[in-house]
């Protein structure tokens, strides 16, 4: 029951840390977007034997963790919380790729050097997408996503998903809760249960859902979800999503890191 | 001012399970009235307060609202007038911060932004809380969320305020608080609660309905302080009417 409460109040701390006010938080949500999208793009562009090229791109994270001044742990545990379906995904690779590489004169499988890549790519766009939200807010990117002209239809799903996956874990915290309470020597719920017990809450969250939906209604809602006047872009905007564009582009086009390894060890 | 008149004629509504929740209703409340309704529990005030609003639509009957017709074709007018708090303030308050919730309505109405934060921060020194503007609604304690939750209605200038157990799972002095705020409003009050005290306290009107019909309707402290009348409608005599639970002495 406590992992459920820590999991609802962790839920809330990306909301929490999107009010801070740094240099990071402060730019334009329509920048802090776009560079997401590009680096993404990148980043999942490389080839699948490529891992080296793709090490250079850890700076963009940690720059954000740095400048905006994010939590790191939490954020890393939300990356492990994925992590088993991206090992679920490549995990077969070692086995199915029969092609054998050497490295330092131990020889395996070329499938490892997937399943690392992998593992690499997913921890790289799942931690820009947590922190482009951290920085950012739900509100204030879905005012950017307006920008980009994105249909209004998905937004709305994205941003109602978001408000009332809060709720409908209150409602299972409580009712899980209540369970416990009554039947103190179990682990778990017992299957008999399950049945009444998610019946129960379907019927609790359209409840709630729907004098949610009620209240919005009688402050006017239509459909449209307005999120307030959106400040105009800077020139330190423009700068920050020109720097981070060009160092993504020369970062894919030049292996750095090998650059860099060849210079220091007198290569070039 | 007939345009804050709000009235209710022979209004009729039954559930699609073929509960009859209301069962003729009809009343007139004028601007400026504060008007309590009471009841037992399942008597039929949440479905009357949500025929008011048009959230439901009668099966029979009218509501109107200065002399317009409650419809689908009118709500988004009739909605700007009137402001409904419900009772459960979770249920209103679904923003990122407390600014945002109370901004959700005026930006509804399409109003420039620096009107809203005008709204806003007005409708947030109203009730006392201008310094949780920037808070998440969710970190509140009961009481800032009950008057927080008023706010997102205020900030929309309602001509009436409804509003559904105002002072329900409150603390005393939190539920004090927002009765004073109650009694500060100058707007018309439609209350329904079972807190007969607050109700004895603020308003002057106190409608009783009982298996979805009115039962009584004048002024509070007739209605209220007649024992019968509220033993048969499920309900009791305030505390402030009752007797000395001491001595028994009549309070005079």
């Amino acid at each position: 029951m406590a992992s459920i409460m820590n999991s609802l109040y962790n839920m809330r701390l990306l909301d929490d840390l999107s009010q801070k006010d740094t240099f990071v938080h402060r730019l334009h949500p329509l920048v802090k977007l776009l560079a997401t999208v590009v680096y993404l793009t990148v980043v999942v562009s490389f080839g699948r034997y490529e891992i080296s090229s793709l090490l250079v791109f850890l700076f963009y994270p940690v720059l954000i963790f740095a400048f905006a001044e994010i939590p790191v742990v939490p954020i890393l545990k939300r990356l492990f919380i994925i992590e088993p379906l991206i090992i679920g995904i490549g995990i077969l690779n070692p086995i199915f790729d029969h092609q054998f590489i050497t490295f330092y004169g131990i020889e395996f499988s070329r499938g490892w050097v997937t399943l690392f890549s992998i593992i690499i790519k997913s921890g790289l766009t799942v931690t820009s997408a947590l922190l482009l939200v951290a920085t950012t807010g739900m509100d204030k990117l879905s005012g950017a996503m307006r920008m980009l002209k994105i249909p209004r239809i998905f937004i709305m799903q994205l941003l109602l998903t978001y408000r009332y996956i809060t709720v409908m874990m209150e409602e299972v915290a409580r009712t899980l809760r209540a369970y416990s309470l009554r039947a103190p020597n179990q682990k778990g719920i017992h299957r008999s249960a399950w049945g009444s017990l998610a019946g129960q809450l379907i019927l609790r969250t359209f409840d709630r859902a729907q004098r949610i939906y009620q209240s919005m209604c009688l402050r006017g809602y239509t459909g449209e979800y307005n999120i307030g006047r959106q400040s105009p872009m800077n020139l330190y905007d423009l700068l920050y999503l020109t720097v981070w564009c060009l160092f993504f582009i020369i970062a894919r086009i030049y292996n750095i890191p090998f650059i860099i390894g060849s210079f220091v060890t007198g290569g070039i | 001012m007939s345009h804050h008149k709000l009235e209710v004629k022979d209004l009729n509504f039954m559930y699609p399970d073929g509960h009859k929740a209301i069962n003729g209703i009809s009343f007139c409340i004028h601007h400026g009235e504060s008007v309590g309704i009471v009841g037992a529990n399942g008597a039929g005030k949440s479905t009357l307060l949500m025929l008011i609003m048009g959230i439901l639509f009668p099966t029979k009957g009218q509501v109107l609202i200065g002399d317009v017709k409650v419809t689908k074709s009118t709500l988004p007018m009739i909605r700007q007038r009137l402001g409904m708090v419900f009772q459960d303030p979770d249920d209103q308050l679904f923003m990122t911060t407390v600014y945002d919730d109370v901004a959700f309505g005026p930006r509804n109405y399409k109003l420039d932004e620096d009107e809203v934060h005008e709204r806003v921060i007005e409708a947030l020194e109203l009730v006392g809380i201008a310094h949780l503007k920037d808070r998440a609604p969710f970190k509140l304690s009961g009481g800032e969320k009950r008057v927080a939750a008023m706010a997102t209605v205020l900030s929309m200038q309602p001509d009436v305020l409804i509003m559904d157990e105002p002072t329900s799972s409150l603390d005393p002095k939190s539920r004090r608080r927002i009765m004073n705020i109650l009694k500060g409003f100058d707007h018309t009050k439609i209350i329904t609660s079972h807190d007969l005290d607050m109700i004895f306290d603020i308003c002057h009107r106190v409608i009783v309905i009982k298996d979805g019909g009115i039962a009584a309707d004048g002024i509070t402290s007739e209605i209220l302080s007649d024992s019968k009348l509220m033993d048969l409608c499920g309900l009791e005599v305030p505390l402030a009417l009752q007797n000395c639970p001491c001595c028994r002495a009549k309070k005079s």
